[in-house]
């Protein structure tokens, strides 16, 4: 098994996987037990779970390296950056009055965040050495500095054009502007040129009501694309996901094939897109597992268990997250089928007026 | 066995219920009360329900036969759960019992025949019951009353909840046909407005099981004249005092796991947690620790239902919450089945109540005394119906009345949560009584 000396060497190794984009199973699976190896070691909430979980034994495949649920990110410090190292913390979503989810980042972890998700956002979203604009339902990073979905957003923004089509107050709130987006979008449409809108759910639902409620229709260039993320949270009444696709592509005059899905969470550094086929995929440097809940067992093809992942882009911090979503398993990839957890619901598509986003 | 097609519930599933049906139906079972159950006498309505608790207890009951071998397609309920909680009922049915409930509640036991030292007890001409839960136990009592008070009764079961009331009635009808008659048996989906409204309408008196909102939907929708009593959702819990615990751990475990697993803890008096006083012989832990044997044990030969992949995500993901807590704190411990989720105990040190995702998982939390346990409880306060007590006899008086003042219905024995005596006074009311319109007639002074 390879051995890494350090974080440093693990992360040119992953690098050079990312930017290979190679489905390789092989050094998949190097990679993982290597940096399960540095995890256990540097990170100590995640050692006392594996002495626990494992007794004694040692993963000899991926799927064997434990997870950790994604509310252990609330409890404990899933790190191995020492407090002086921490220069951004990413919070899950929730109400103000629960506690959010905490990754923590450094520069070296965010440019390995950012290398994950512009690899796998290139070719699924835009074409390489494409430049989209871009129209976000979601405000720059410097208003939401906590939401990993806003740093997406702004990472995106460093390649192509980005507008936040809204307005951010004093207090960092921010809000949607319908009207905005119709200008964005309308000029866009006069100059005959492709435009990426992406946002939250909710945040769509907002702009469908808005455009509903005006008689507003557009027409978007071909070539345009857009991008739905995360649920509702209560932000806004709840439209299933092929409903909502419906609606996007007859407000915007799109085909299904235009409009994507991203599943991602503030534990995770890497993103799954799914096609007009609604099955998601993670990039080859993530995995996805569905596990049945019963028995804790992968299952089979087209059976429904919750989510498990295993990133190697979580270098930081531990890279098997056990999720609360519920999902189909279809083949290598997933369909989401929603949360499963009755207690604390968590996800991404709040923040209109709180100021936490995943 | 082969059920005639007598009550609504016995229609196939692609023939609609309609308001007219149930205006029908509400008016037959109405006057069918009229000429045949009016006329009969409490003695001769409790011999029947008596005869029908010893039926329902016969192996070869065709009834009970049938219950167990289609209940768990039906109900979910494994065979041995049904067994166990069909039995805790039916043993319960004896004319002894029924009439001692009578006499509770009324006074005298001829009272619902006829005036008796001037006071004449009249049950509703047309009882609409609603069901909530998936225990069919709570219905089998409540048509049991209706009866006793002489009423025509129209049971409304949630959706695909009507299996075992409604061979509970059918059993009715074969025992005496009158009898039959003067029930209709429904079922479909709660709040849907257009059928609900034909049975608002036609009942003097609901009663209904829910959660609060269903119950205040149910309220507003009735008209002032019509009687309304309404069960809300309730919670329960075990407590379980060092003494005791000292004199038996494992007797006290075993007790616990019963009502753990009874109705797979479905119930509003199955206990979500079991409170252990610390500082004894026995530690709470090792209590934990036993409990999770005794209901490894029991899903030998009384195993839980299978689960939805929803329910299995709700205990799975619980667990994976815990385990990482238990990894980094003696202060939580985890027991649970392997490979399944067939029951899991969660040691917390934390005393605040939490209400388990159910499905026979149960927290053990270490308390000083009784008075911390109510503090911690204190956010289900109007919520808690049942405490299943272990405690010395010489204990037990004093920590009734700190139950009772803090608000408890009942206190009953660890092992008896799920089991409530016929004269259980639900909720801390009169279930008879409560139906009863009074008649007196004064003399010349």
């Amino acid at each position: 098994m390879k051995q890494f000396h350090s974080y440093r060497d693990f992360a040119s190794q992953l690098l050079a996987f990312i930017a290979s984009g190679k489905n390789d199973p092989d050094t998949f699976n190097e990679l993982a037990l290597g940096l399960y190896h540095l995890h256990v070691e540097h990170v100590p909430a995640y050692r006392k779970v594996c002495e626990r979980v494992l007794r004694g034994s040692v993963p000899e495949h991926w799927s064997a390296i434990p997870s950790v649920p994604t509310t252990a990110f609330k409890d404990f410090e899933l790190t191995s950056l020492a407090p002086q190292e921490r220069t951004r913390v990413f919070h899950s979503s929730g109400t103000t009055e629960q506690r959010p989810s905490r990754h923590f980042h450094s520069p070296e972890s965010l440019q390995i965040y950012e290398a994950s998700l512009m690899r796998w956002f290139t070719g699924k979203f835009v074409e390489q050495g494409q430049a989209m604009s871009f129209i976000s339902l979601t405000p720059p990073p410097s208003a939401a500095p906590n939401s990993s979905l806003v740093h997406m957003f702004g990472t995106i923004g460093k390649t192509h054009e980005m507008v936040f089509a809204g307005t951010i107050a004093g207090d960092r709130s921010w809000l949607v502007d319908a009207e905005m987006t119709f200008a964005l979008v309308a000029m866009h449409y006069e100059r005959s040129e492709p435009v990426a809108i992406v946002g939250t759910a909710f945040g769509f639902v907002h702009l469908l009501d808005a455009m509903a409620e005006r008689n507003v229709r557009f027409n978007l260039p071909p070539g345009s694309r857009v991008m739905e993320t995360g649920g509702y949270k209560g932000r806004s009444r709840v439209v299933p996901k092929t409903d909502l696709h419906a609606m996007i592509a007859d407000r915007f005059g799109m085909s299904a094939s235009q409009i994507i899905s991203e599943y991602g969470m503030s534990e995770l550094s890497s993103q799954a897109y799914d096609n007009s086929d609604r099955v998601f995929h993670f990039p080859p440097w993530a995995r996805a597992q569905i596990i049945s809940p019963e028995t804790g067992r992968e299952v089979a093809d087209g059976e429904t268990g919750l989510v498990r992942i295993f990133d190697l882009a979580n270098v930081y911090s531990v890279l098997a997250i056990q999720t609360e979503d519920l999902a189909i398993r279809r083949d290598d990839g997933f369909e989401l089928l929603g949360r499963a957890s009755e207690a604390e619901t968590r996800g991404c598509s709040l923040m209109a007026t709180e100021t936490a986003l995943r | 066995m082969n059920l005639p097609n007598y009550f609504l519930a016995d229609l196939p599933v692609e023939a609609s219920l309609t308001p007219t049906l149930i205006t029908d139906a509400c008016r037959q079972i109405r006057r069918n009360r009229q000429q045949y159950l009016l006329p009969r006498s409490t003695s001769s309505i409790i011999q029947i329900l008596d005869s029908l608790g010893r039926e329902w207890l016969q192996v070869d009951s065709p009834f009970r036969v049938h219950a167990l071998e289609q209940g768990p397609g039906k109900t979910g309920f494994t065979e041995r759960t049904l067994a166990h909680g069909l039995d805790s009922f039916f043993t319960q049915l004896t004319a002894e019992n029924l009439e001692a409930l009578v006499v509770q509640e009324l006074g005298n036991v001829n009272r619902l025949d006829g005036f008796y030292e001037g006071a004449f007890a009249r049950g509703p001409q047309l009882l609409l019951q609603i069901g909530a839960g998936s225990i069919p136990n709570p219905v089998l009592l409540d048509m049991a009353l209706g009866l006793l008070t002489k009423s025509a009764q129209f049971i409304k079961c949630a959706s695909g909840q009507s299996f075992i009331p409604r061979l509970f009635a059918h059993s009715i009808y074969e025992a005496d046909s009158k009898l039959g008659a003067c029930i209709e048996i429904a079922e479909w989906k709660g709040g849907t407005d257009i059928l609900d409204s034909a049975a608002f309408a036609e009942a003097d008196c609901v009663s209904a099981t829910g959660s609060d909102e269903t119950l205040a939907a149910i309220r507003n929708k009735l008209p002032l004249k019509t009687r309304f009593l309404g069960y809300g959702t309730r919670v329960s819990f075990g407590y379980i005092t060092r003494e005791a615990l000292a004199r038996d751990t494992k007797g006290l475990a075993k007790l616990a796991a019963q009502d753990v697993a009874a109705w797979d803890q479905q119930g509003c008096l199955s206990p979500h947690v079991i409170y252990v006083e610390a500082g004894g012989k026995a530690t709470p832990d090792l209590f934990a620790q036993r409990l999770s044997e005794e209901l490894d044990a029991l899903e030998e030969h009384q195993p839980r239902a299978q689960l939805t992949t929803a329910e299995a995500a709700a205990i799975s993901t619980r667990r994976s919450f815990y385990e990482v807590r238990a990894a980094h704190s003696p202060d939580t411990q985890m027991w649970a089945s392997s490979g399944s989720t067939a029951w899991t105990v969660i040691f917390e040190g934390e005393p605040q109540f939490q209400m388990s995702c159910l499905n026979r998982f149960v927290y053990v939390k270490p308390v000083a005394d009784l008075t911390q346990t109510l503090q911690a409880a204190e956010m289900v306060r109007d919520k808690v119906s049942s405490v299943g007590l272990a405690a010395t006899a010489a204990q037990t008086s004093d920590l009734a009345a700190q139950l009772a003042h803090w608000g408890i219905t009942r206190i009953c024995p660890l092992g008896e949560m799920q089991r409530p005596p016929l004269k259980w006074r639900h909720d801390g009311r009169s279930p008879l009584a409560d139906l009863i319109t009074w008649t007196t007639l004064e003399s010349q002074p």
